[in-house]
């Protein structure tokens, strides 16, 4: 049977199948990816063990590949740009390439080409790693990376193209509390620290920015009680090391919510808290801002377009709301963020659509 | 502290920081850096918690704790209530986040500090009068722009009489329209025109108080055209491009400018300061001026300290490294006696060259890593 007949989702199941040879840490690749992958993501051993056996989205149901085939067209040629900030994104993208077309050529990161060198050796050659792309009128080209790196690609691609990018973005959570106990503050913060500490917030999924609707003291108790959990994941799940200038800005949000509100020690991150409303977006690293409002769906407005995901715990009311708001943003449970189904593109914001150039 | 007790001890360090810099009494920098610095912990809690968790005794003015811009942004700084506030300056910003806000409770430290200091740099030896007019929207009453209060006490002091031929006679208006040449509908290069012939008539100095972003709009109205002013006119030039759709290199302008008037660029004296701060400091390039340095070096004044310190542990760099700029500004006794900013600052010569912004976007989420995708590009930015 030549590439080009196996059915579509075939095509897909076979890239699953390596992602599972990799998320096994008996198997050699397994053990390559969590003995080399540390010093290449910038995440410590424990994170990357832990992206590997928890996150990799290995256990994809039947029915969330059949959403994700119907997400894309079939193409003569898909091509993947891929970005290093997270890097088990490489299977999704490429999933969502291989459910397109039976020829895809992908160009890895850079700095971060490993993960992509190893599911190409478990999938025994699924796809093609390339040096560079080079696409042709009516090929589909995926580009994972920042807003500025989109453009500068999509300005440079010949007539004909169909381009989806996908750029910049961030996670937010949405929490209800009027009516929550301490018990549930106390799990609802450690089920979002585990999403922050996944990747080190350098997805574009990863939670920053926390939106509380109930009494101050129970969302100083969410913020105080996350920044414990934080604490306690510097020892389990150690941070990688900031750049200078991540470091930098660590250290102005630190100080500057220290004085205009409150910051709590949260390793070797922070958890701003607001209890005025004032919004920010805290560095990555693990930093969160939490901010108590009475309402938290406009002050979101402004920010919407960069949301990719929220984590809600609340009303249905609410969820209706939000979802009129960050629309295409992927809306789960809290602590459920860093988790999506692969059931089509992580990013399912309007500014992502397919574009015919 | 109860208001009459913050009014008291306010009111005894501005008198202080006063004799200190205008009557250079003898008092030291440090020390009175240091008393503004326990006043503003003991009024304003933000500042008590941020020296705590540095660990700081308040008793090294080189090590106090630096309160960020973005406070100003986020939350009132200052050690009296607002209702003892007699102005609120405003940052220019242009984006939707909320501006900076520094209220103040009196006016009079940094009027007469900024005039003693614009003096030094701005005004020539000679002659003693001179034409003065600010290529800047009239900034309200009370003023809300740090940079049009300081514009206007230049132009009531270092002017004060009427904008005409002869001015025996005439009512000299501070805020007349035509001595506040930008508005928002575009620039009076008109007024600017007939401003000039003014100080040419009067065999006087024109002084030229502007932003960066006013001049370029001038040359735009001027279509290069070369005004007839005075050749010891001076141009106080401040501030960059943020927010703004035209930029114009440093260089570039100064040699429009300087071209447009008719003057050396060396009479073009670049001004530093912000909404936060309540002291400037100036390039010394006026040859005929008090202040002396070399091109692109910002001078500051006894009362305010500049340095370049590590963006992290906020220490100070060695001279010629490049960090962010740190203020200790004793006019600021009601807000912040020490501030830091996203500017990155070397020292140098006794003042600091501006080298940029710090980089970092409010918005990273995926941004962290480029990529490129067709040949030709690869070699320019691996991720």
């Amino acid at each position: 049977m030549t590439e080009a007949s196996v059915p579509r989702i075939a095509r897909v199941r076979r890239l699953l199948d390596a992602a599972r040879v990799l998320a096994d840490p008996r198997t050699a690749l397994g053990a390559r990816a969590r003995a080399e992958l540390p010093a290449v993501s910038g995440l410590s051993a424990e994170n990357v063990a832990r992206a590997l056996s928890e996150v990799l989205e290995v256990d994809a149901t039947d029915g969330d590949l059949q959403r994700l085939l119907a997400t894309v067209e079939d193409s003569p040629r898909t091509h993947v740009l891929l970005a290093a900030n997270v890097f088990t994104a490489p299977l999704r993208a490429i999933a969502l390439a291989l459910a397109q077309s039976p020829r895809v050529d992908v160009r890895p990161s850079r700095r971060e080409p490993l993960f992509t060198e190893l599911l190409h050796e478990a999938s025994h050659g699924a796809f093609r790693i390339v040096s560079e792309l080079a696409p042709a009128p009516g090929d589909h080209v995926w580009a994972y990376g920042s807003d500025e790196t989109l453009e500068s690609v999509r300005g440079e691609l010949p007539a004909g193209v169909v381009f989806h990018g996908h750029g910049s973005g961030f996670g937010v959570a949405v929490l209800e509390l009027d009516d929550a106990d301490a018990a549930q503050v106390t799990q609802l913060s450690a089920a979002l620290a585990r999403d922050v500490v996944v990747f080190d917030q350098r997805g574009c999924l990863s939670p920053r920015l926390v939106l509380v609707v109930g009494a101050e003291a129970r969302a100083r108790q969410f913020a105080t009680e996350l920044a414990a959990a934080l604490a306690r994941h510097h020892h389990d799940i150690p941070p990688g090391p900031l750049s200078s200038e991540e470091a930098a800005l660590v250290s102005w949000y630190r100080d500057t919510f220290t004085y205009a509100a409150e910051a709590f020690p949260a390793g070797k991150g922070v958890v701003g808290f607001s209890p005025g409303g004032e919004l920010t977006l805290p560095p990555v690293g693990r930093n969160v801002h939490v901010a108590r409002l009475p309402d938290p769906v406009a002050p979101l407005e402004p920010w919407a377009r960069a949301v990719t995901s929220v984590g809600l715990f609340g009303s249905e009311q609410l969820r209706v709301r939000l979802a009129g708001v960050v629309a295409g943003a992927r809306l789960c449970a809290v602590g459920q963020q860093q988790r999506p189904p692969l059931d089509g593109p992580v990013d399912l914001r309007e500014r992502t659509r397919r574009e015919v150039l | 502290m109860n208001r009459e007790e913050i009014l008291s001890r306010s009111d005894a360090l501005h008198e202080r920081v006063q004799r200190f810099a205008l009557a250079n009494d003898g008092d030291s920098f440090d020390a009175i850096a240091c008393d503004i610095a326990r006043f503003q912990a003991d009024a304003i809690p933000g500042y008590r918690r941020l020296a705590d968790a540095r660990g700081s005794l308040l008793d090294d003015a080189s090590a106090l704790p630096a309160v960020p811009t973005d406070a100003f942004r986020l939350t009132r700084v200052a050690v009296h209530d607002s209702a003892d506030d007699v102005t609120r300056f405003v940052s220019s910003g242009t984006t939707a986040e909320a501006r900076s806000v520094h209220a103040l409770r009196r006016t009079d430290t940094l009027e007469r500090l900024a005039l003693s200091w614009g003096r030094k740099a701005l005004v020539p030896h000679w002659p003693a009068r001179r034409v003065v007019i600010a290529l800047a929207p009239h900034p309200g009453a009370p003023a809300t722009s740090s940079l049009g209060f300081m514009m206007r006490s230049f132009i009531a002091s270092l002017d004060g009489r009427a904008l005409a031929a002869d001015p025996a006679g005439a009512a000299f208006d501070p805020d007349s329209s035509a001595r506040w040449l930008a508005s928002p509908q575009g620039l009076d290069a008109e007024g600017v025109r007939r401003a000039a012939l003014v100080a040419l008539e009067r065999q006087e100095p024109l002084l030229v108080l502007a932003t960066s972003f006013a001049l370029v709009a001038l040359l735009d109205g001027l279509g290069g055209e070369r005004l007839r002013a005075p050749k010891n006119s001076v141009v106080m030039q401040t501030g960059g491009f943020k927010g703004r759709t035209r930029t114009v290199s440093p260089g570039a302008l100064s040699s429009a400018i300087a071209r447009a008037f008719g003057i050396d660029e060396a009479r073009i004296v670049g001004e530093y300061g912000m909404t936060e701060l309540s002291s400037q400091a100036y390039e010394g390039t006026l040859a005929d001026a008090e202040l002396s340095g070399p091109p692109s070096v910002y001078l500051p004044p006894p009362w305010l300290r500049i340095h370049s310190v590590d963006p992290v542990r906020l220490i100070r760099l060695p001279p010629g490294e490049v960090g962010l700029a740190r203020f200790v500004d004793l006019a600021n006794v009601d807000s912040a006696v020490c501030i830091v900013t996203k500017d990155l600052v070397r020292e140098v010569d006794g003042g600091v060259e501006l080298i940029g912004r710090s980089p970092g976007a409010p918005l990273r989420g995926c941004s962290l890593t480029l990529e490129q995708l067709l040949p030709g590009k690869a070699a320019g930015g691996a991720a």
